[in-house]
């Protein structure tokens, strides 16, 4: 990933309506523009500017289905960055303390 | 009918379209981006069927049927786990020549919701991906994906006897 792309990346991460737009896609794959407004109180075009940013970061996809377009979450980029800056063996220390602070945080071993 | 779910994951890769359609659709070699398997077909032409099998020869991890070879910018089979007894979905994998480079677009379509396929689509997808870039761009996987390759050729023992070739004819 190229030093332009990253800056579309953490754009689009910067922001906590695009953040708040990219779990709710993540969680209704294939939702299209309505549902994505009807959950917010911005405008239609509003939206529609957050998710062009947010496509442009490649962080989600639309897709033509008929006359709809469905919406994706795309992971790709976000594992791009963790390889980026991780190795085997930081990753693997990373991963415990992060266990760790959710084991002691929420009491359970899984989940996000 | 069961509840389905798609899956979309894309990628944008430093290399040629025939690079990238060479690396999906090869044959007589391990597909590092596939989990190292290799590709089984008769032809690949669209009705036959085809299959992901371990490097011995002697496992079949994913069988199905192709339903679409447009070199080289789309292919798509169908797919099942051997492993499972969930229903079959669908494996897309699109290709378009950009200015950048070449975006590859993994589509997983009708995944039934809540199985072990869906489970394990999910996590792949990324996997298969970001392993085709590696390998187009860098000519390998990364370190930890070799290793994993390494584990996987010493714990071919733990498949599952279902798995086995005999299990799965390609005629």
């Amino acid at each position: 990933m190229d030093e332009d792309q990253l800056d579309l990346l953490f754009h689009a991460l910067a922001s906590q309506p695009r953040r708040a737009i990219l779990d709710l896609v993540r969680n209704n794959g294939g939702c299209n523009v309505n549902f994505v407004t009807s959950h917010f109180a911005f405008s239609r075009i509003g939206v529609m500017k957050h998710l062009d940013v947010l496509q442009a970061a490649n962080l989600v996809i639309s897709q033509k289905n008929g006359r709809d377009r469905e919406l994706f979450f795309n992971p790709v980029p976000l594992q791009e960055v963790h390889e980026h800056w991780t190795d085997q063996y930081s990753r693997h220390f990373a991963a415990r303390l992060t266990r760790l602070k959710r084991i002691v945080e929420t009491g359970t071993k899984g989940g996000k | 009918m069961a509840e389905t779910t798609k899956a979309v994951f894309r990628v944008v890769i430093n290399g040629s379209i025939d690079a990238v359609w060479n690396e999906l659709t090869k044959q007589g070699e391990a597909q590092a981006a596939v989990f190292n398997c290799w590709l089984h077909a008769q032809a690949l032409a669209v009705g036959n069927k085809m299959q992901m099998r371990t490097g011995s020869g002697n496992y079949a991890m994913v069988v199905g049927t192709i339903t679409a070879c447009d070199p080289p910018h789309r292919f798509a089979h169908t797919f099942r786990f051997t492993q499972y007894d969930d229903p079959e979905c669908e494996v897309i994998y699109q290709l378009k020549q950009l200015p950048a480079g070449v975006e590859c677009t993994l589509t997983v379509d009708r995944m039934p919701v809540g199985t072990k396929t869906a489970k394990d689509m999910q996590g792949g997808g990324t996997m298969i991906t970001n392993t085709l870039k590696s390998v187009v761009e860098t000519g390998k996987p990364s370190l930890g994906t070799r290793l994993m390759f390494w584990m996987f050729a010493r714990m071919e023992f733990v498949l599952s006897k279902k798995s086995q070739v005999k299990n799965w004819p390609l005629q």
